[in-house]
This record gives C-alpha cells, structure tokens and sequence, in this order.
C-alpha cells in the first residue's frame, strides 16, 4: 500500500512545487516524477499480486465511517498505466514545446495524474465523485491552454461535465439515503433491486456515460479532445475518458443487483454497437485530422461499452479482462495516434485530412506510427487491440444464438479500418504531394512511436498481463 | 532448443531482419542495399534448402512462443510447408533481381524493397504457420506490406486501386480473424495435424463448423480471388510489374490458396469435410472460377489484365484440386501452387519487360516483337504454352494429375471444365504468339537497342529466362523424386496416410 500512495503522492508534491518554485525545466521534473511513479506503481502491483487485496482506512475510522482506498491488482495496474502514459506524453512534450500550449500545462497533468491515480485507489462512492470532480476540472483546464479558439469546446466541457458530476451526485445522494454507507465493499453486500436503487443507477450512469462521452453522450469530445493542444488530446483520449468508466463498471459489477444488470447489460452493449458505427462513420467523414482521432475514440469506447454491457448481461466474468484490455490497448495506441496527428499537424502546416498527401515520404515516422497505432486500433494481430477483440469473441461464439454480437464486432472492425487507411493511403498519393511547411523532428516522430510500439507488442505479453487482469480467459 | 528449434524463425528473420534495415537506408546507399536484400535471399536459401534435408530425413521443426491463452505462437516445418515456402524464396530470389533492375534510378528503393522484403517475411511465416492463430497472424501482415507496394506509383490511379485492395483483403481478414476465432472455441488452438482435427466435433457442433468453414473460405478466397471475391486483382495490375509478380506468383493469391489447402486438410481433414457437405459447394466454386476467369481473361486487350484474369483462373486450379478430397487431385491441386507460380511469374516479368522497353501495353502493340526481344519473347511462349498445358512445360504435369484425380473420385465433369479451360487459354494465349512471331513488326519509337548488348536489361532479361527454364526442367523431371510433383507425392502420402 506504501508504494500505491507514493505513487500517487509523487504527481501531486511535483504539482505543487511546480507551481510554487517555476523551474527552469520543468518538463524534465516532470518526466522524472513519473518514472518515479511509475516504478511506484509497478512495486504496488508487484505487492498486489504477491498479496491479497488490501485495504487503507483513511484517518483511522472503521467502516462504515471512514473513507477507504483499495489495491487490488486492477487498481496497481492501472497505476501503471496512467504512470506510464504520462511519461510518454510527457517526454514527447519535452521534445516539441508546441504540444504543450504554454508551460502551465506541467503543473495541471501531474495533478491530472495524481487526481487519476486517487480515483482508481478510492472505494467509496463520494470519494470517487471528488476525484472525478478533480479529475474533470483539470482536464478542462487544460483544454483551455490551446488559447482563445479553445474556450468555447473547454467551456461545453466544463458546463456538461458539471451537469454529469450533478447528476452522479444525485445517485450518490439517493444510495446514501437507502442505505447509509457509500462504501463500494459494504454497499455491495446491501444493495435490492427497488426502485429508489434503480433511480440512483441510473442517474450515475447518465453522469458517468456524459463524462465518458459514451455513445448518445459523445457530442462534446470531439471538439474539446480536436481543439486541445496535441500532449492534452493524448491525456484526454487515453486516461481522463477512462475514469468514468472505471467507477461505472464498479457500481454495476459490484453495487448494482445483478438482476438489474442483465437488463441495463442490454442497452450498455446495444449502446456500445452504435457507438462503433456512428463514431466511425463520423470518422471516415471528419475534414479534419485530429477531429478523425478524437471520433475514433468514441467509437472505440463503444467496444468498452459492449464488452462491459455483454459482462453485466451474461454475468460472464471473462468479459472483464476484454474490457480492461480495450482500456489498456486504446490508451497505448491513442496516445501515439494523437502525437503522430499533433506532428503531422505542425509539419504539414495546416490540420485538414486532405493535406497528408504524400506525407510517407516526407515523414515517414509520423505516418507510420500513426499506421501501427490504428493497426490496433482495428485489432490487427498482434496488437493490443487485437488480444482485446479475441477475448471478446470466445465467450461471443460459443453459443449461436449470440452470433449476432460478432456481426456488431465485424462491423466495427471494418468501420474502423476504413477510417485508419483512410489517412495511410492519402500518405502514399505522389502525384500531389503536400511539401512541409517546417523541418520535421525526427526524435518526436519516434517519441510518438514509442507508445505504438508498446501496443504492437502487448499481445506477447499477454500471459502476465491476464495474470494481472485475473487470469479469467482460459 | 536445438536448430531444429530456431530453424523455421530463422527463414522468416533472414528476410524480415534484412527488410527492416533497408527501411533505414538513404535512397543513394544503393550498393549497401543490394548487398542485404542479396544477403537476405542467400541465407534464405541456404536455410531452406538445410530444412528440405531434414524433413526429408523425418526430422520435426517446431518453434513455439507463448501468444495468446492457449494459441502459441508456432512456427513449423512441414513438408507442405516446405513446398509453399521453397517455391516462394526461389522466385524471391528472381523477383528481386528484376527490381533492382526494373527500378533503376526511380525513387523511394529503400521504401520499396524495405516493403518487398516484408513481405516476403509474412509469406513465409504464414506458410510456416503452425496453427490457425499464427497463420492469421502472418495472413494480416502480408495485406498491410503489400498495400504500400500496390501504390507505390503513388498515381490516382494507384491509389484508386490501392483502395480496393485493401476493401477486399481486410475484410476478408476480418472474416478469417471471426472463423478462427469460432473454431478456437469449439477446438481450442491447436496444433494443425495431417486428416485435420476437428473431426471429434463434427455431429454435435455442425452449424458451428460449417459457418467456420464459409468465414474461412470467403476470407482467404479474396487473396485466392475466387469467384465473386476476385475483383481487387485486375485493378492491383496499375502496380509495377515485380509488385505484379509478388501478387500474381510469389505471395499473395498463394497465400490465399495455401490457407484453403491448410483448412481443408489439416485442420477439417477431408474425412470430416466430407460429412460436412462442404467440398461439393467449393469445388462448383473453383470451377466456376476457373471458366470464368478464362472467359474474360479472353476479353482484354490490355496485356497485364489478360493475365489477371488469367491467374484468377489458374489459381483456382489449387482450389479444384484441394475441393476434389481424394489423393492424385490432392497432388494436382499442390503442384499446380509451384508450377503455376513459375509460369506466371515467368509471363508477369515478360509483359514488364515489354513495356518497359518498348512501351507495349495492349494486345495488338504486340506485332512482330519476337524479332527485336527474341529471349523474353521464347520465355513468354513457354509460360502461355505451359498455361495451356502443352507437355513437356510443368502446367501440363498438373492439368495432368487433376484430370487423373477427378476420375479417380468419379467426378467426371472436372474433365469437361478444365478441357474447356485449356480451350479458353489457348484462345487468349495463342493469338499473342501468333502476333509476337509472326506478325509485321509496329514501328516502336525511340528504340535504339542496336547499341545495347543484350535485348534488354540483363537483370531484366535474367529472371525471365532463368524462371521459363525452371518451369520447363520441373515438367521434364517431373518423374524424379526431388521435383515439385515427387515432392507433393510425398505431402499426400503423410496426409492420405497411404
């Protein structure tokens, strides 16, 4: 547990020094921090697995009074991905100070980080809603570092994900009035399918799926995730939108009766279906490159929704390691998708899809990486996202009267395809080749490349990894 | 872990290892790049051939690494692996010669032979492949290294074709990944085995199965370009002609009909086929392809989309074969995946040397150029002659034993199908003869080969004479043992278990 709270005190101390000393260099403050924690958090997990779940009580209160933070193996996990994302936003940050907006951007993703790494320790409902809060005004502040032309999308963000945070609140409020406790572990034990219980779900959910942006709720990340500048996009798609879900799954896998989960798994994978068609076709359309990515998050998410709806469905409890892998693959991969689209961008001079032609000759890097992270994007062995996509198949074909779901998977598969090569085979156009405007930066090309890479790989190291997810998908 | 361990890595490293370097090249380190692509097919070679020893001794090549729950990751050689991949490192070998001659002083090499090598790797793992996992794996990552080879022109027109070819190849992966995925449920991540092994499921899982079946064929049959899958192929000839070579006879429609021969057998088995009803569906299938290939093959007047829709139809000669489930046919179908790579390749690079040296693209440029190409001019002739399966060329062997294996399972009609077929290729090859030897010659302008030596670039010329010579000499060694034909003897003989 010591080294779970280190990890997480590590970002939060260096947000405020930051802050109060200015450093000449705080970009390399910053990549030290989170390797730091990084390795925290790999000794957490390390612990986590050796041990059994553990348990803080926060101030030394017994349930059900105290505010608890628990470590488990998912919790460590994680960790070590929020950790490890950072230290790659942050070292490509480093590289090109135009991903940043302005040097203010340091401070707010260490406590971007920490505010993450205190949600997915916290096991208490209300506890969960202030490091949501924490969570989601960091992330608008950082949108708003992209200057004046970002208000407006920072400014829906913030009123909608007041809205989401109200909403939630509500639910919070509605649980404490059953039941008396917010505790997750306590709750679980004493929670019946009656209507104030339904209410209280549902309108967390609403709240959680408005701050996920989880298909219908997405309207506002495209543009907030498209207008921000390049380091932001890549901690929003891949770490802020997994907050939400990470306390959705846990008030429905743990609080809701599982009655009541059968029937809301229904509409979260149905939801989740669409999601991967609107998203993606609203990707194929996108005119520009980065409102390209930030749609393909949507639909992505849309493969969460369906493995954590085909979970609370069925009760199938393999569908778990799918989902956490779907989190795990798509943060890798869309952090390097949005660096290689923030490179392109700037190189390129202008943001319009149609500007890439040509640019696998002139950046083949950038373009590259951008290839391989869509690649697990559409689930291409050996990918990440292609572990994810199998462990979510087996369960789907056993039966054939589940078949139906893997048609929804094809389709998503295919959608998403069509938008990746839609940008790699503008790369390969010759004839009408868009010069740069500036000399491209190799080694920020390849900092973006870096995540990619991970991904690529994840599937080789797929037997630790469902060790650590549970070892359910046997 | 002996070599018997890391041998079959190897034969995919010693051109995946060399790809990735090229990548790193500058366009001007021509010489350093020749070196490692010429390395790369050197110690390839070598390799193979030390495999094809010991296979032939009994020796068993298994390299396996943990990939997902309960699919390794493994790497074999089998003899009918070795038939795939021998067949593929040979024309490696004179592809790659022809590239470097073929595009001398154009642009973007490293890219280029950086993606050739690619995929030649994936092509060679995938018929390495020792399970449905693996070979999926290498199924995919050939689509993505040739798509940039499609478009390496970078035209519109590239681009347009591009697009098709990756419309239709990732949608069939996509039904590959949800066939393999369904038969890794029912059967778990086996290992393939000669007779298959899925014979245990059949009678209580046979919608499963048959579903499995359609996923998988429709999925590899876009790469083998059967019948309503076949229509990424003519358009893919805007690519340059290696690229056409690569796709034609090396790697891709290969792989394609490779997978077919690998579900059917090895992981079905023709037992469990049989009590399915599916190979009745697929041979009608092949066969209609093969008619209709031919059919419209018959129709173009542009050279390259003649032999297109040339190999649409020849190529489904391995799906006949395979389809027909008893054993000569089986050898037929196996051998015609050498000789019918041999002879296409042998016409792709004749058609690229034809156009790039005197600029002929259609049919009727083609008058009199016998007389100024007379060697690529004798190696085209050999290929159509052997496409029309005239003895002694290696497509006669193969028509041959198909023939022989479809009375044998008392399927009459395939006889009337593939003499109707070599009706058709005489129809559209031997006009082109005609035209190449006897007709007046066309005035080609800007020729001045009277000061060359040769009739064309010798690197050019090489491999189309080298190739013609390989498709004539395994026709008249066909009896031998070491031939294609003695070797996919050998192949049945495991699998039939006779």
């Amino acid at each position: 547990m010591n080294a779970a709270l280190l990890s997480l005190s590590l970002p939060l101390l260096a947000a405020l020094l930051l802050v109060l000393l200015r450093p000449a260099r705080s970009g390399l403050c910053v990549i030290l921090m989170s390797a730091a924690s990084l390795t925290a958090a790999a000794f957490a997990l390390q612990q986590a697995i050796s041990l059994a779940p553990q348990l803080l009580q926060i101030g030394g209160w017994e349930t059900p009074l105290a505010i608890r933070f628990q470590l488990t193996p998912l919790t460590a996990l994680l960790m070590v991905f929020t950790a490890g994302l950072h230290l790659l936003v942050a070292l490509y940050a480093a590289r090109s100070p135009h991903a940043t907006g302005n040097e203010d951007y340091w401070p707010l993703s260490c406590l971007l980080h920490a505010s993450l790494v205190a949600l997915w320790l916290s096991a208490d409902l209300f506890n969960l809603y202030v490091t949501l809060e924490l969570l989601s005004l960091c992330a608008v502040a950082l949108v708003a570092l992209a200057g004046r032309k970002a208000y407006r999308p920072a400014f829906n963000y913030l009123m909608l994900s007041l809205a989401g945070s109200l909403a939630y609140l509500f639910g919070v409020a509605l649980f404490y009035g059953r039941y008396g406790v917010l505790d997750v572990l306590v709750l679980a034990e004493l929670t019946e399918a009656d209507n104030t219980t339904r209410l209280a779900l549902l309108l967390m959910s609403v709240g959680l799926m408005l701050k996920a942006a989880l298909w219908p709720l997405h309207l506002w990340l495209p543009p907030a995730h498209s207008g921000a500048p390049t380091a932001v996009s890549a901690l929003l798609s891949a770490l802020v939108v997994k907050g939400p879900i990470y306390i959705l799954w846990l008030i429905w896998s743990q609080i809701a009766p599982p009655e009541l989960g059968r029937q809301a798994g229904f509409l979260f994978a149905g939801a989740g279906i669409l999601a991967l068609i609107s998203g993606g076709w609203s990707a194929l359309r996108a005119p520009r490159l980065k409102m390209l990515v930030a749609y393909s998050t949507v639909a992505q998410l849309g493969y969460a929704l369906l493995a954590l709806g085909l979970l609370l469905h069925w009760q199938e409890p393999r569908m778990e390691a799918a989902l956490w892998l779907f989190i795990l693959a798509h943060g890798l991969a869309k952090v390097s998708m949005f660096l290689a689209a923030g490179e392109l961008q700037r190189v390129l001079g202008t943001r319009r899809v149609r500007a890439l032609k040509g640019a696998s000759q002139n950046m083949p890097v950038a373009m590259a990486t951008f290839a391989v992270a869509g690649g697990s994007l559409i689930g291409l062995p050996p990918s990440g996202g292609f572990l994810a996509k199998w462990l979510l198949l087996q369960p789907l074909f056993e039966q054939p009267q589940h078949w139906p779901w893997a048609f929804g998977v094809l389709l998503g598969t295919l959608m998403s395809a069509a938008y990746v090569f839609r940008v790699v085979a503008l790369g390969f156009d010759r004839a009408r080749p868009n010069p740069p405007s500036v000399k491209p930066d190799p080694v920020a090309q390849w900092l973006a490349m870096l995540p990619a890479l991970l991904v690529l790989s994840l599937a080789l190291i797929s037997e630790p990894l469902l060790l650590w997810l549970g070892g359910v998908a046997r | 872990m002996n070599w018997t361990h890391w041998l079959p890595l190897a034969i995919v490293l010693s051109s995946l290892v060399p790809g990735l370097l090229i990548f790193t090249l500058h366009e001007d380190q021509h010489r350093l790049r020749v070196t490692l692509n010429l390395c790369g097919v050197v110690i390839k070679l070598l390799l193979v051939v030390a495999m094809i020893y010991g296979v032939s001794k009994g020796l068993e090549f298994r390299f396996s690494l943990p990939f997902l729950p309960g699919a390794p990751l493994v790497l074999q050689g089998d003899a009918l692996s070795l038939l795939f991949v021998a067949l593929s490192s040979v024309l490696w070998l004179a592809t790659t010669i022809y590239a470097i001659g073929y595009l001398e002083n154009s642009p973007l090499q490293s890219r280029f032979f950086g993606y050739f090598s690619l995929c030649v790797s994936a092509t060679v793992g995938l018929a390495l492949a020792g399970n449905l996992v693996s070979f999926l794996l290498f199924y995919e990552m050939l689509t993505l290294a040739t798509f940039p080879l499609v478009v390496h022109r970078g035209t519109p027109e590239a681009l347009r074709a591009g697009r098709v070819y990756l419309a239709y190849t990732v949608g069939g992966g996509a039904l590959v990944l949800m066939g393999v995925a369904l038969l890794h449920g029912l059967a778990g991540g086996q290992d393939f085995q000669p007779g298959g092994y899925l014979l245990p499921a059949v009678g209580e899982h046979d919608l499963a199965l048959r579903v499995a079946f359609v996923l998988l064929v429709a999925g590899l049959g876009v790469k083998a370009a059967l019948l309503p899958l076949h229509g990424w192929l003519p358009k893919a000839m805007v690519a340059p002609a290696p690229v056409s070579a690569l796709l034609h006879a090396v790697a891709v429609v290969k792989a394609g009909a490779f997978g077919i021969i690998r579900v059917v057998y090895d992981v079905y088995g023709a037992e469990a086929m049989g009590q399915l009803d599916m190979a009745g569906p697929l041979l009608w299938l092949a066969a209609a392809t093969i008619l209709y290939g031919s059919m419209r093959a018959l129709q173009q007047q542009e050279l390259k989309k003649r032999l297109a829709y040339s190999t649409i139809s020849q190529v489904s000669y391995v799906t006949l074969g395979v389809a027909l489930l008893g054993p000569i046919a089986a050898v037929g179908g196996l051998v015609h995946l050498v000789h019918q790579g041999l002879m296409k390749v042998t016409l792709f690079y004749c058609a690229g040397n034809f156009a790039e040296t005197l600029g002929i693209h259609r049919v009727r440029e083609m008058d009199g150029v016998g007389r100024r190409m007379p060697l690529t001019m004798t190696a085209f002739s050999i290929g159509a002659l052997g496409m029309i399966g005239i003895p002694p060329i290696a497509g006669f062997v193969s028509k041959w034993a198909l023939g022989m294996g479809a009375l044998e399972v008392g399927q009459d009609w395939v006889l009337l199908v593939l003499m109707g077929s070599a009706l058709l290729n005489a129809g559209y090859f031997l006009p082109l003869l005609w035209r190449g030897w006897f007709a007046e010659p066309a005035d080609w302008h800007e020729d001045n080969w009277r000061e060359e030596r040769w009739e064309t670039h010798w690197m050019l010329l090489l491999p189309a004479v080298f190739t013609a010579f390989l498709s004539v000499l395994v026709g008249v060694l066909a009896g031998t043992a070491l031939s294609p034909l003695g070797w996919a003897q050998l192949i049945v003989n495991r699998k039939f278990e006779i």
